[in-house]
C-alpha cells in the first residue's frame, strides 16, 4: 500500500527529563516512540511500518544537544546534536575530522538541521552514514534505562536492520568518542546513485594511525554500511593492514578481504555484486587517502 | 488526539494557533495560514519544495510538527522581500531566467537565502551542494546556481 | 519586418514576480474554507483481476465521511483518441493502482483511513508486463471489448488482441533494397516506462453545485480538453462546465488530457455544494497518474558503401499500461516519424501501441520520439562505424533536408539540421581526441541528432483576444497555459510587437479559465508559440487595423500610411503623433465634437492548420502527416569512471531549429532545463515486481537529477530558419531538447569505454559490470 497523504494521527508529548521518557515507554511500551529529528520516524508512520500513538520529544532533555571536548575524556555528542552542528562543530571539526565528513553526507543542508547523530545510529539502518565512523573511531552509546546510565561500545550496538541493543525502555542520550590515537587520519567515502544526497549502496569509513605495536607500524580500521544486516567493522581486512607494509599492494589486498567480509543483498538500489565490488573500490580509494595524509 | 496551543511568529507576525500533534508546519503554513509559498512536493524530506527558516536555518517544513514550533521563528518565501523591495536573490533568479514553472522557487530561494548568510562568497561546489534537497525538473538548475552567483557578488542574500 | 521592439528579445518572464515572492497560485494555493471536503481514491493491489464485490459499508460509517462513489455510479468511459478507461473500474483491474472507489470526507486524513476500510474482492487473473508477451495470442486480454470502444478515426486498434494501435508505414521496397547495402545493423532496443516528475503533484478541486453548475480548479495543460471529455463522459452540458487551471508546477505531458481530475467531479456529484479536493501524494504521482511508455524497438537499417542510407525496417512495441486512450497517438506519432531525421528511400515501419498490466502510459516530453531515437541514434552510430564513416560525417549526407519527400510522402518543411550538427560538433571539439582528468577514468564524446513533429489532430485549434484599458496597457487572453516554459511571455511579446506597444503594457489574462478564456486544444506538442502565438498575433492585428482605420478616419489620411510604434499611432505621410492612451477605449471626438468615432478596441484572432490530410492505412502515406518538423542535435563529452562505473558529463552542447526565437534566452532555459531532463531519464526507470507492484514509487528510490549532478558545462546554440507559417517563422522547442540526448550519452559511453547499451535504465552499476564482462 502506498504512503498515506500525512502523518496518521497521534500524541505528541515534549519530555523535560529522562527519567520521565523512560516512565513512558514502561507505561506505554511499542505504543510510545522517542524522537528527535523526526527524520527516520515520520517517514516510517508515513509509509504505515510503524502505528505509535504517543511521539515523545526527547530533544529537549538536559545535556542532549551538547557537545563537549575534553582533551583527556574525548568527546561526548548529544543524542539531538543535528548532522549540520557535528559537521561544523570546531572540536568535532579540529579532533574527529572523519566524523564530520560522515554527517556531512547525509541527506540534504535542510534535512541535516533536524537529522541528529542520535537518531541515526538508533534507526539503525544498515546504512547509517555516521554508523561506520562510529564503528572505527571505537564510539560508545550511552544509554540510559530504569537503571539508569549504561554505555554500549557501537561495535555491539546494531544488531540487525532497526535493531539495537536499546532496551525497551532506554533511550540513545549520548555518543562518546574516546580521544583519537596521535597522528591519525579518516575518510569517509560514499556511493550512491546520486553524486551526493543519496542513501549509500555502500559506504566505507577508513581511519588509520602509526602504532608502534603493530608489525606495519600503522594500524587501520574499516567500517562499512549498507553491505550486511548491520554496519559492519572489516576486522579481517585490517589485520592485513597491521601485519603488511603499507602500500599499494597492501590496500589491494586489504580492499579485497574487505570485499569478502561484506555480506550484501539485492535490493532495488543496487545488485549484491556491485556492493561488493564497491566495497573493494572504496576501500582501497579510502586506504590510499588516509594513507596519503599518514605518509 | 493531543491538540496544542502554540504561538510562533511567521514572517513577522505573531500567531497564535491551535494545532493537533500530527499537523506538520507545512500543513500549518499553508491550511492554517494560508501561507501558500512553500509547496508540497513530497510530505517525505526528498523534494524541498517546502523549506523554509526556522529559527534562521532551512528545514524541510513537511518534517517538522506545527508543535515543535511553538515559541519559534519561521520565515517563509513570502518574508523575503521586505515592503515589495526584492532581495538580490530575487533579483538575480528574475534576471537570469532562474524559474520556470516556479514550484521549486520558494524553496530554492530559501536554501539560496540561507546558504548566502552562512557563506557569502561560495564555490560552485558549495552552491550545487548546498542545493542538492531542492529538486527541479525545469531549469536544470544551471541557471539557479548563476543566479546565486551574482547575488553573491552583489553583497549577499 | 526589419526591426523588432519585443520578438526577439530576452525580455523578463511575465510570471516570475510573483513566482518569486510566493505569491504565484498553483491549483493547491487555493482557499476554499471550511466547506472545503478531501477525496482519496481506493486502488487496486492486483496488476489484473475481476472486481467480485465492493462492500463500503465500513467506510461510510467513519465519522467525518461524506460519501463513497465506485463505478457502479459511473457507467461510462473517458478517452481522448481511444475511449478505453472507465471512470473508476468497475469489473476488472488493470494494473496496481487502478482506481475502485472514492472517499469523500472532512479531511484527507480521514477519507485516507476510510478508504483503507474500503473492502474490495478481488478474483486474481494472470497479467501481463512485456510488450512482446502481450501480443502473443495466448496473452492475457486487457480489453475484450476493445472492438466496442469509440475510436479517433486514424488510429487503428485490433480487437481481439491487447493491440490497441497499429501503424503502418510502407514506402519503396525494403526486401530489395537490402541486398544493395554495404553494411546492415539490426538490434533490439528497449526502456522502460519512467514518469515525469513534475515537482508539483497532480491536483484537482471539483464543486457540483446543485444548479447542474461544475467548476474544477486544476493543474491542467488542457483546460479545454478536460472540459471537453469530463463533459462527455459525466454528461454534463459542455456550458455547465467550467474548469479553471492556475500556473502548474511542471507538466511534461503528465498533466495533458485528463487523469485523475475526472474522479474529483465525480466525487463532488455525490456531495453537491461542496468542492472536493483530490491531490496526488508523491507516491501516487509516480505509478497512479500517467507515466512514460515502454518501448521495445526492432531496429534494422542498411547503408551503401559511400554511406548512404538505402533501407529501414522497424517495429516499434510501446508498452501502453493499462489504458492508452492518450498512447495510441504515441505510437501513431512513433510510426510516422520511424525514420527518425533521416532521408531512407526504402522504409518499413509498424508502431504497435499494446495494452500491458503496468500504470498509464501516456505523453511525455517528445511523445514518442525520446523513445524511438533511443535505438534509431545508436544503429545510425553502428551502422556509421562498420563502414568507417566518422558520425557526424554520416548524419551531415543522411540527415532529413528541406524539400525531400520523406517516409510518409510529404515534403519536409524548411529546416536546417546540418547547421545543428554543425553547431554542437564544434562546441565540444567533435574528433579531438581529448584526456580524461583521472588514470581510472575514460573519455569519450557522442551525438545524436532528433526530429519531433507535433503530434495531435489534424486541426487543433488556437484562439486569442487582445482588449485594451484606458491608459492603453493591454489584456491579452488566451487559452493557452504557462507550465514554465513561457508561452505567456511569448504571448505578451507577439502581442506587444504586433501592436506596435511597448512589452511593458501588455498583461495576460490569467488563470486560465474556460468560462472567460477563448479556446486553445491543449498546451502539449510543443504548439503553442506556433500555433497560439498565430493567434496573439491575428488578434493583435485585427486591433490594430481597428486603430490605424479610426485615427485614419480622424486624420482623413489613408490608413496604409499609418502605423503604431511605441504606442503611438504614427503617420508616415504627415508624420503625426497620436498617443494610444484614451483612444482605445473611448474613441475620438469628430471635429468640434460633433459626435465621436470608435469605441473600445478588442482584436480577436484565430489559428488552425487547415492542411493536414489523412494517411493510408495499410502503408501510412499521405500529401501532409504533420504541420511540420522541429529538428536539433546534440553532443556529449562525458568520463567514465571505471572504478565505480559512474559516468560524470563534462559537457552537453545542443542546438535546435526554432525559425525565430521569440525570445531567446528562454529557448535556451529550455534547451537547457531539457538536456538535464535528458540526462536524468537516462537513468530513470519504474521498477515493478513480478505482480506488478511498484518498488520504487517515491524518491528516495526513483532518483532524479539534482544540482550536484548536472554537466559541468550546459551549452545551446540556436538556429533560425523560418517556418513557412510561424509567428515571425517560430515553430516549438519544449519538447525536442531531450528526445536525443539518452542515446548521445550512450553513444558517447561506447566511445569511452567501447561498450554499447541497448537497454535503458543506465546506471553507474549497469556500466560498470558490463566492463567487467568486457575484460573477461
Ligand atoms: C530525505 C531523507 C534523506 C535521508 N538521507 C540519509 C542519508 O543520506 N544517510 C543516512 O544515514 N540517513 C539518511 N536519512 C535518514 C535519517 O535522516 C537519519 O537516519 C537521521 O540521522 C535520523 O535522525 P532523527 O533525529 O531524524 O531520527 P528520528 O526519526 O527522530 O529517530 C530515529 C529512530 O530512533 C528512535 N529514537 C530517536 N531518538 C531516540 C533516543 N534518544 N533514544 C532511543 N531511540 C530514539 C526513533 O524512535 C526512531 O525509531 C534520510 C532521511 C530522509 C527523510
Ligand atoms: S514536501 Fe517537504 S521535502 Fe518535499
Ligand atoms: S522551475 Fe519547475 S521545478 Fe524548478
Amino acid at each position: 500500500m502506498l504512503a498515506r497523504p500525512g502523518l496518521p494521527r497521534f500524541d505528541y508529548v515534549r519530555a523535560e527529563t529522562a527519567d520521565e521518557v523512560v516512565r513512558l515507554l514502561q507505561e506505554r511500551g511499542e505504543a510510545a516512540r522517542p524522537f528527535m529529528g523526526g527524520t527516520d520516524l515520520f517517514v516510517r508512520m508515513r509509509d504505515g511500518v510503524i502505528h505509535p500513538q504517543v511521539v515523545v520529544d526527547v530533544k529537549y532533555l538536559p545535556g542532549i544537544r551538547d557537545v563537549v571536548y575534553d582533551a583527556q575524556a574525548g568527546l561526548t555528542v548529544g543524542a539531538a546534536v543535528t548532522m549540520n552542528e557535528v559537521a561544523r562543530h570546531p572540536d568535532v571539526v579540529a579532533h574527529y575530522p572523519l566524523l564530520a565528513e560522515a554527517a556531512n553526507s547525509v541527506a540534504s543542508y535542510q534535512l541535516r538541521n533536524r537529522a541528529t547523530l542520535g537518531g541515526n545510529l538508533c534507526n539503525a539502518s544498515p546504512a547509517a552514514d555516521t554508523a561506520p565512523a562510529t564503528l572505527v573511531l571505537e564510539g560508545r552509546i550511552v544509554l540510559y534505562g530504569p537503571d539508569g546510565e549504561r554505555e554500549v561500545p557501537a561495535t555491539e550496538f546494531f544488531l540487525g536492520p532497526g535493531k539495537t541493543a536499546r532496551g525497551p525502555a532506554e533511550i540513545v542520550t549520548a555518543i562518546r568518542y574516546p580521544l583519537p590515537p596521535k597522528g591519525a587520519a579518516g575518510r569517509y567515502l560514499k556511493l550512491g546513485r546520486n553524486k551526493v544526497g543519496d542513501l549509500s549502496i555502500v559506504g566505507v569509513a577508513v581511519f588509520g594511525f602509526p602504532d608502534e605495536t603493530a608489525p606495519s607500524g600503522y594500524r587501520f580500521r574499516i567500517g562499512l554500511a549498507s553491505v550486511a544486516p548491520v554496519p559492519l567493522r572489516a576486522t579481517a581486512a585490517e589485520e592485513i593492514l597491521a601485519e603488511e607494509p603499507p602500500g599499494e599492494e597492501t590496500f589491494v589486498k586489504a580492499a579485497e578481504e574487505a570485499m569478502n567480509e561484506a555480506s550484501p543483498i539485492d535490493d532495488v538500489r543496487a545488485s549484491a555484486a556491485y556492493r561488493k565490488a564497491m566495497v573493494r573500490a572504496l576501500t582501497l580509494r579510502g586506504l590510499r587517502a588516509v594513507w596519503e595524509q599518514l605518509a | 488526539m493531543g491538540m496544542h496551543s502554540i504561538t510562533v511568529t511567521v514572517n513577522g507576525e505573531k500567531e497564535y494557533l491551535e494545532v493537533p500533534s500530527h499537523m506538520t508546519l507545512l500543513q500549518m503554513l499553508r491550511e492554517k495560514l494560508a501561507i501558500t509559498g512553500p509547496k508540497n512536493g513530497c510530505s517525505a524530506g526528498e523534494c524541498g519544495a517546502c523549506t523554509v527558516l526556522l529559527d534562521g536555518e532551512p528545514v524541510n517544513s513537511c518534517m517538522v510538527l506545527a508543535v515543535e514550533v511553538d515559541g519559534h521563528e519561521v520565515v517563509t518565501v513570502e518574508g523575503l522581500a521586505k515592503e515589495g523591495q526584492l532581495t538580490p536573490l530575487q533579483q538575480a533568479f528574475i534576471e537570469h531566467n532562474a524559474v520556470q514553472c516556479g514550484f521549486c522557487t520558494p524553496g530554492m530561494l530559501i536554501s539560496a537565502e540561507a546558504l548566502l548568510k552562512r557563506n557569502p562568497h561560495p564555490t560552485e561546489e558549495e552552491i550545487k551542494e548546498a542545493l542538492v534537497g531542492n529538486l527541479c525538473r525545469c531549469t536544470g538548475y544551471i541557471r539557479i546556481i548563476r543566479a546565486v552567483q551574482t547575488a553573491a557578488e552583489k553583497g549577499g542574500a | 519586418m526589419a526591426e523588432f521592439s519585443s520578438v526577439g528579445k530576452n525580455v523578463p518572464r511575465v510570471d516570475v514576480f510573483e513566482k518569486v515572492t510566493g505569491s504565484a497560485i498553483y491549483a493547491d494555493d487555493r482557499q476554499f474554507g471550511a466547506g472545503l471536503y478531501y477525496g482519496r481514491l481506493v486502488r487496486s493491489p492486483y496488476a489484473h483481476a475481476l472486481i467480485k464485490k465492493i462492500d463500503v459499508s465500513k467506510a461510510l460509517e467513519v465519522p467525518g465521511v461524506k460519501a463513497v462513489v465506485t463505478g457502479k455510479d459511473f457507467p461510462g468511459r473517458i478517452g481522448l483518441y481511444l475511449v478505453d478507461r472507465p471512470i473508476f473500474a468497475a469489473d476488472r483491474v488493470r494494473y496496481v493502482g487502478d482506481p475502485v472507489a472514492g472517499v469523500v470526507a472532512v479531511s484527507e486524513e480521514i477519507a485516507e483511513e476510510a478508504a483503507r476500510l474500503v473492502e474490495v474482492e478481488y478474483e486474481e487473473l494472470p497479467a501481463v508486463f512485456d510488450p512482446l508477451e502481450a501480443i502473443k495470442p495466448d496473452a492475457p486480454l486487457l480489453h475484450p471489448d476493445l472492438g466496442s470502444y469509440k475510436v479517433a478515426p486514424f488510429i487503428h486498434p485490433v480487437p481481439g488482441t491487447n493491440i490497441s494501435e497499429h501503424f503502418k508505414l510502407r514506402r519503396g521496397d525494403v526486401e530489395s533494397a537490402w541486398s544493395q547495402c554495404a553494411a546492415i545493423v539490426e538490434e533490439e532496443f528497449r526502456l522502460p516506462q519512467i514518469q515525469h516528475v513534475p515537482i508539483e503533484t497532480h491536483v484537482a478541486v471539483a464543486i457540483w453545485e446543485p444548479s447542474g453548475e461544475v467548476t474544477l480548479w486544476t493543474s491542467s495543460q488542457s483546460p479545454f480538453a478536460q472540459r471537453d471529455l469530463i463533459a462527455q463522459s459525466l454528461g454534463i452540458p459542455h456550458g455547465n462546465l467550467r474548469v479553471i487551471s492556475p500556473y502548474v508546477g511542471g507538466g511534461f505531458g503528465g498533466k495533458a488530457g485528463v487523469s485523475i481530475e475526472v474522479y474529483a467531479v465525480a466525487m463532488a456529484r455525490a456531495v453537491m455544494g461542496h468542492p472536493v479536493k483530490l491531490r496526488m501524494t508523491r507516491e501516487e504521482e509516480f505509478v497512479g497518474t500517467t507515466v512514460r511508455q515502454s518501448l521495445v524497438a526492432h531496429v534494422k537499417v542498411g547503408c551503401d558503401a559511400d554511406g548512404n542510407l538505402l533501407a529501414m525496417e522497424v517495429s516499434y512495441y510501446f508498452g501502453g499500461g493499462a489504458y492508452n486512450d492518450y498512447g495510441v497517438n504515441i505510437a501513431r506519432a512513433a510510426g510516422y516519424s520511424c525514420t527518425g531525421p533521416y532521408y531512407i528511400p526504402n522504409v518499413k515501419g509498424d508502431s504497435y501501441c499494446v495494452y500491458t498490466n503496468q500504470p498509464i502510459g501516456s505523453a511525455m516530453r517528445g511523445f514518442g520520439m525520446p523513445e524511438i531515437h533511443w535505438g534509431l541514434e545508436q544503429a545510425m552510430d553502428q551502422l556509421a562505424e562498420k563502414i568507417g564513416m566518422d558520425p557526424v560525417e554520416f548524419r551531415r549526407r543522411n540527415c532529413v533536408k528541406t524539400g525531400q519527400i520523406i517516409a510518409t510522402g510529404m515534403t519536409m518543411p524548411n529546416v536546417d539540421l546540418v547547421a545543428c550538427i554543425d553547431k554542437v560538433a564544434k562546441a565540444v571539439n567533435w574528433g579531438k581526441k581529448e584526456p580524461p582528468s583521472a588514470p581510472h577514468k575514460k573519455r569519450g564524446k557522442g551525438l545524436a541528432i532528433m526530429w519531433k513533429a507535433p503530434a495531435m489532430p489534424p486541426n487543433p485549434g488556437s484562439s486569442a483576444i487582445v482588449r485594451f484599458n484606458e491608459d492603453a496597457t493591454v489584456n491579452v487572453e488566451i487559452g493557452a497555459q504557462e507550465l514554465g516554459q513561457g508561452a505567456f511571455t511569448v504571448a505578451a511579446q507577439i502581442a506587444a510587437e504586433a501592436l506596435g506597444v511597448p512589452y511593458d503594457w501588455v498583461r495576460v489574462s490569467a488563470p486560465i479559465d474556460t468560462k472567460y478564456s477563448p479556446y486553445e486544444w491543449q498546451t502539449v506538442a510543443s504548439r503553442i508559440t506556433w500555433s497560439m502565438g498565430n493567434a496573439v498575433k491575428a488578434a493583435a492585428e485585427d486591433a490594430k487595423r481597428q486603430i490605424l482605420e479610426l485615427v485614419a478616419e480622424h486624420w482623413d489620411e489613408d490608413p496604409e500610411d499609418l502605423d503604431i510604434k511605441d504606442g503611438k499611432v504614427i503617420s508616415y505621410k504627415s508624420e503625426r503623433e497620436l498617443s494610444l492612451k484614451g483612444l482605445v477605449v473611448y474613441g475620438l471626438p469628430n471635429e468640434d465634437f460633433e459626435g465621436w468615432k470608435g469605441g473600445p478596441i478588442v482584436g480577436r484572432g484565430k489559428f488552425m492548420p487547415t492542411y493536414v490530410t489523412s494517411l493510408d492505412p495499410e502503408t501510412g502515406q499521405g500529401t501532409r502527416a504533420v504541420v511540420h518538423y522541429t529538428v536539433g542535435a546534440q553532443a556529449v563529452d562525458l568520463e567514465v569512471d571505471t572504478e565505480t562505473g559512474q559516468v560524470e558529463i563534462i559537457k552537453i552542447a545542443s542546438a535546435y531549429d526554432v525559425g525565430k526565437a521569440i525570445n531567446p534566452d528562454l529557448v535556451l532555459t529550455q534547451i537547457e532545463g531539457g538536456a538535464v531532463h535528458g540526462m536524468s531519464s537516462t537513468f530513470e526507470a519504474l521498477k515493478f515486481d513480478e505482480k506488478g507492484r511498484p518498488l520504487n514509487p517515491s524518491f528516495v528510490d526513483y532518483r532524479i537529477a539534482t544540482a550536484a549532478d548536472i554537466p559541468k558545462e550546459i551549452h545551446g546554440d540556436i538556429v533560425e530558419t523560418p517556418l513557412e507559417d510561424g509567428p515571425w517563422g517560430a515553430r516549438g522547442i519544449g519538447e525536442h531538447v531531450m528526445v536525443q540526448t539518452a542515446p548521445a550519452i550512450a553513444n558517447a559511453i561506447y566511445n569511452a569505454i567501447g561498450v554499447r547499451f541497448n537497454e535503458l535504465p543506465l546506471s553507474a552499476e549497469k556500466i560498470f559490470m558490463a566492463m567487467r564482462e568486457k575484460e573477461e
